[in-house]
This record gives C-alpha cells, sequence and structure tokens, in this order.
C-alpha cells in the first residue's frame, strides 16, 4: 500500500515536472519573483563563501609568486620607463586624433558605455554548461540581455536577473551565438561557442560570405546587426579562416580576448542594444547594410 | 526534525561548494557531482520515499541556479531518489561495493540525460568526444567522492539518530 502511494507521489511530481519544463520554455518570465526570492536568501551565502575561498587562494598564490615578484620588478621599472615616452608619444596622436575626429563629425561616444563592477560569486561546476552568476541585480540596474565584459573583451550576454544577483551565459557556452563582424573590412560573421573546442580555448566562426575579407588574425567585434549584442565590442581573434565545402561561405576559428579561466571580476554594460536602436534605429538600418 | 534540518543544511553548504569553491581550484578539470551523491545516498539509505523528497529539493535548488526551463533538473533528481530508494532493502552499514556502483550508474544516467536532452537535439553528434572529454572525467572524480562521502554521510546520520533516540 505504502509503496503503491509513493509510486503515484512519483508519477504526479514527473508529470507536474514535465508540464513546469513545457510551460517555462515557452513563458520564462512567471517564476522569476520565486527564483529572486531564492536569491535573497542564497545570494549572502554564495558572497560569503566565495570571498573566503578567493582570499585562502589569493594567499597562496600571492606567497608563491613572492619569489619572483623581483626579478619582475626590475622588469617591469624597465618597462615603465619605456611605456612613459611611449605614452607621450601617443597622447599627442591622441589631440591630434580627437582634432580630426570632431573634423570628420565622427561619433566619439563609440563603445564608450556605462558600465559597472561585478564580482562572480558562482560557476556551474559541471563541464556541460559555461554560466555563471554574479553580484549585482536588478536593483543595480543590471537587465537581461546585458552584456559582459572582461579584460577589454566580450565575456557573454546576462541571461536571468534576480533583485541581488545575475545569471551570466558566457560566449563559450555550447548554445552561445554572436552576431559578429571583422573590424576592418566589415564583414560579418557568426561566433558561436562549442564545447569541443572549449578545452583548446577557441571558438568558431561561420557564416563569412566567400568573398568576404577576413584573415587570419584580423580582430572580430560584436557586429551593429546584432539584435542584443552592443556593437563595436572586442571579441577575439580569428584564426584558421578556410573555405567551406559547400564553397559558399568560409569557416575558421576564434582566440578570444578575456580569459575565461581567472574570470572573478566582470563589467556589465547597463546599456542594452534596445535602447540604442530606440535612439537611432535608423542609423543602424541604413548604416549596417 | 533535528535531522531533516540537518540535512537541508548539508544540501544547501554541498550545493555552495559545489558552485562556490570547485571552480576556484584550478587543477581540477572536472568536479564531483555533490548534490547527486547526496540525494542518491540519500534514497539508498532512507528507502523511496525519502529519496523521492530529497531529490526535489535538490533539483529544485539546481533549477533556481539555471535560468533554463524549469524542472529539468527536478525531474531527474526525483526519479533519481526514489530508484535508488528501491535498493534500500540491500542497505546495510559498512557496505560500499553497492553504492558505489548506484553513484557510477547515477552519473551515467545524469549525464545522458543532460547529453540527449540538452546535446543531442541540438545535432551535437560527437557522443565519443563529450564521453572522453566531460563524462568519463566527472564519472571518476564522483565515485572516488562518493567513498569519502558516503562514509561522512553515514556515520553523521548515525550519531545523529543515536542522539534523537536517547531523547524520545
Amino acid at each position: 500500500m505504502e509503496s503503491k502511494r509513493s509510486r503515484f507521489i512519483l508519477i504526479g511530481l514527473s508529470v507536474f515536472c514535465v508540464i513546469l519544463i513545457a510551460v517555462t520554455s515557452f513563458r520564462d518570465g512567471f517564476l522569476n519573483p520565486l527564483r529572486s526570492g531564492i536569491g535573497y536568501f542564497l545570494n549572502p551565502i554564495q558572497s560569503g563563501i566565495n570571498r573566503a575561498g578567493t582570499t585562502l587562494y589569493n594567499t597562496a598564490v600571492n606567497y608563491a609568486s613572492l619569489t619572483t615578484a623581483m626579478e619582475e620588478r626590475q622588469e617591469l621599472q624597465n618597462r615603465i620607463d619605456e611605456l612613459v615616452e611611449e605614452n607621450n608619444r601617443l597622447r599627442s596622436e591622441q589631440f591630434e586624433l580627437n582634432r580630426l575626429r570632431s573634423l570628420y563629425d565622427l561619433d566619439q561616444d563609440y563603445m564608450q558605455y556605462e558600465k559597472i563592477g561585478a564580482r562572480v560569486i558562482a560557476k556551474d561546476s559541471g563541464d556541460w554548461f559555461q554560466v555563471f552568476r554574479i553580484n549585482k541585480g536588478s536593483a543595480d540596474g543590471v537587465r537581461v540581455d546585458a552584456n559582459v565584459i572582461a579584460s577589454g573583451g566580450l565575456v557573454g550576454i546576462v541571461t536571468d536577473v534576480g533583485a541581488n544577483y545575475a545569471t551570466v551565459r558566457s560566449i563559450i557556452d555550447d548554445v552561445s551565438r554572436v552576431s559578429g563582424m571583422a573590424q576592418q573590412s566589415g564583414d560579418s560573421c557568426i561566433v558561436s561557442g562549442d564545447l569541443t573546442l572549449f578545452s583548446e580555448g577557441r571558438l568558431r566562426i561561420t557564416n563569412i560570405a566567400e568573398d568576404g575579407d577576413v584573415k587570419d588574425g584580423d580582430r572580430i567585434v560584436t557586429s551593429n546587426i546584432s539584435s542584443k549584442y552592443l556593437p563595436g565590442i572586442l571579441i577575439g581573434y580569428a584564426t584558421d579562416i578556410t573555405l567551406d565545402d559547400t564553397r559558399l561561405t568560409r569557416s575558421g576559428y576564434l582566440v578570444p580576448v578575456a580569459d575565461f579561466n581567472s574570470l572573478q571580476e566582470v563589467l556589465v554594460i547597463t546599456q542594452l542594444k534596445e535602447d540604442l536602436t530606440a535612439d537611432w534605429g535608423a542609423d543602424v538600418r541604413e548604416g549596417g547594410s | 526534525m533535528r535531522r531533516i534540518l540537518f540535512n537541508i543544511i548539508l544540501m544547501i553548504v554541498a550545493f555552495t561548494i559545489q558552485n562556490c569553491i570547485f571552480p576556484l581550484i584550478p587543477f581540477l578539470t572536472a568536479t564531483p557531482n555533490l548534490l547527486l551523491i547526496l540525494t542518491f545516498s540519500f534514497g539508498f539509505i532512507h528507502g523511496k520515499n525519502a529519496g523521492m523528497y530529497y531529490g526535489l529539493l535538490a533539483g529544485i535548488l539546481l533549477d533556481l541556479f539555471y535560468s533554463g526551463p524549469f524542472g529539468f533538473y527536478t525531474l531527474l533528481f526525483v526519479n533519481i531518489g526514489y530508484f535508488n530508494g528501491i535498493f534500500t532493502k540491500y542497505y546495510y552499514e559498512d557496505y560500499i561495493t553497492l553504492p558505489l556502483f548506484l553513484s557510477l550508474v547515477n552519473e551515467l544516467v545524469y549525464n545522458l540525460y543532460i547529453y540527449v536532452l540538452r546535446f543531442l537535439i541540438r545535432n551535437r553528434l560527437d557522443i565519443f568526444y563529450y564521453a572522453g572529454e566531460i563524462v568519463i572525467p566527472e564519472i571518476i572524480f564522483t565515485t572516488v567522492t562518493t567513498l569519502l562521502i558516503y562514509r561522512l554521510f553515514l556515520s553523521t546520520d548515525r550519531r545523529l539518530r543515536e542522539m534523537e533516540d536517547r531523547r524520545g
């Protein structure tokens, strides 16, 4: 009797789960209050443990690197001298550039999006998915589809926001697709994450037009025709571009700029592509063709 | 009552360690799946019903963390808790072979579930690559961790039970 009842409960729960999966596959919004509520409870624990773990880990690393630090210091001093000189030269060139830009009336705000810093507090421990959680949420102005960058390169996109946390899917995740373009030629391509390439630290580039001008080493940035990614964010560098068997498109690999193995702090761009398109949508549509 | 509370806290701690500590350790290419170990140990020791409810909680916790369809993990963990509970009649303390074997099978089912429903349906056919790179390392790590965790879990559970018996 007892056994039969528990079997009914099992079947009931399973059916309930399947229905829930089906419903949330189509409409993902209505469970957000629940997720957010749990977030209030879990987030302090995760932040705390993460901070303790990071501190311990950093202390160990610091100690190990202390021995090599002295040599490096001397080297770096030399480098500083070089760089100061280079900086002086570049600064004068920057002035010149600014002058010329205003002359050509170029958009100087390009790439100057509003950003906020966030700390990575949890990661998916399994190897199937590349998602992580940050300690800033809707209370800090993070919204779904906000772009996330680190060390100058695109890292991912926010897929889910609670009051004080947000879940980010990185561009190396298997389902990630980013519409990109070669910075020099403006030829568009698709940058997609691939689990089979993940261990080599590469992503896949596809859909380059057969006559498109994308060469090895070209900088690939987010495209201005992308619906979710802001234009002009550096993704990485193209390598091994070859002609596909169909002879209609070319494809290759991309080495990302951001280092996904040691992500601790990231920057979230609070501006969304939607906001931009609302402002100068007409320009993008004309200019992106 | 106290045991239930203890088990819930243990689950949250395991979940936090799994997501906050393990990713920090750079030389771990694969990480043991603590929630899976806890769920199946609980089912194996306490029977079908208990395993099912424990799986329900663990699954909900995982589903809350991921932003995919809600219920994906709950479905799997409820069933894992239940089916491992069936083997509870073979359970006696200090018997480690069957739990290890169960852990292996559970890991296999878990990874197959993810592969088929999240990768195969998107036409990712390279099953041998995924098996070699992800599934096998994770199975090995989890099975080894089971050796430790299961023993620990068992002794804590026994101590808690004794404490409760003495009282009531």
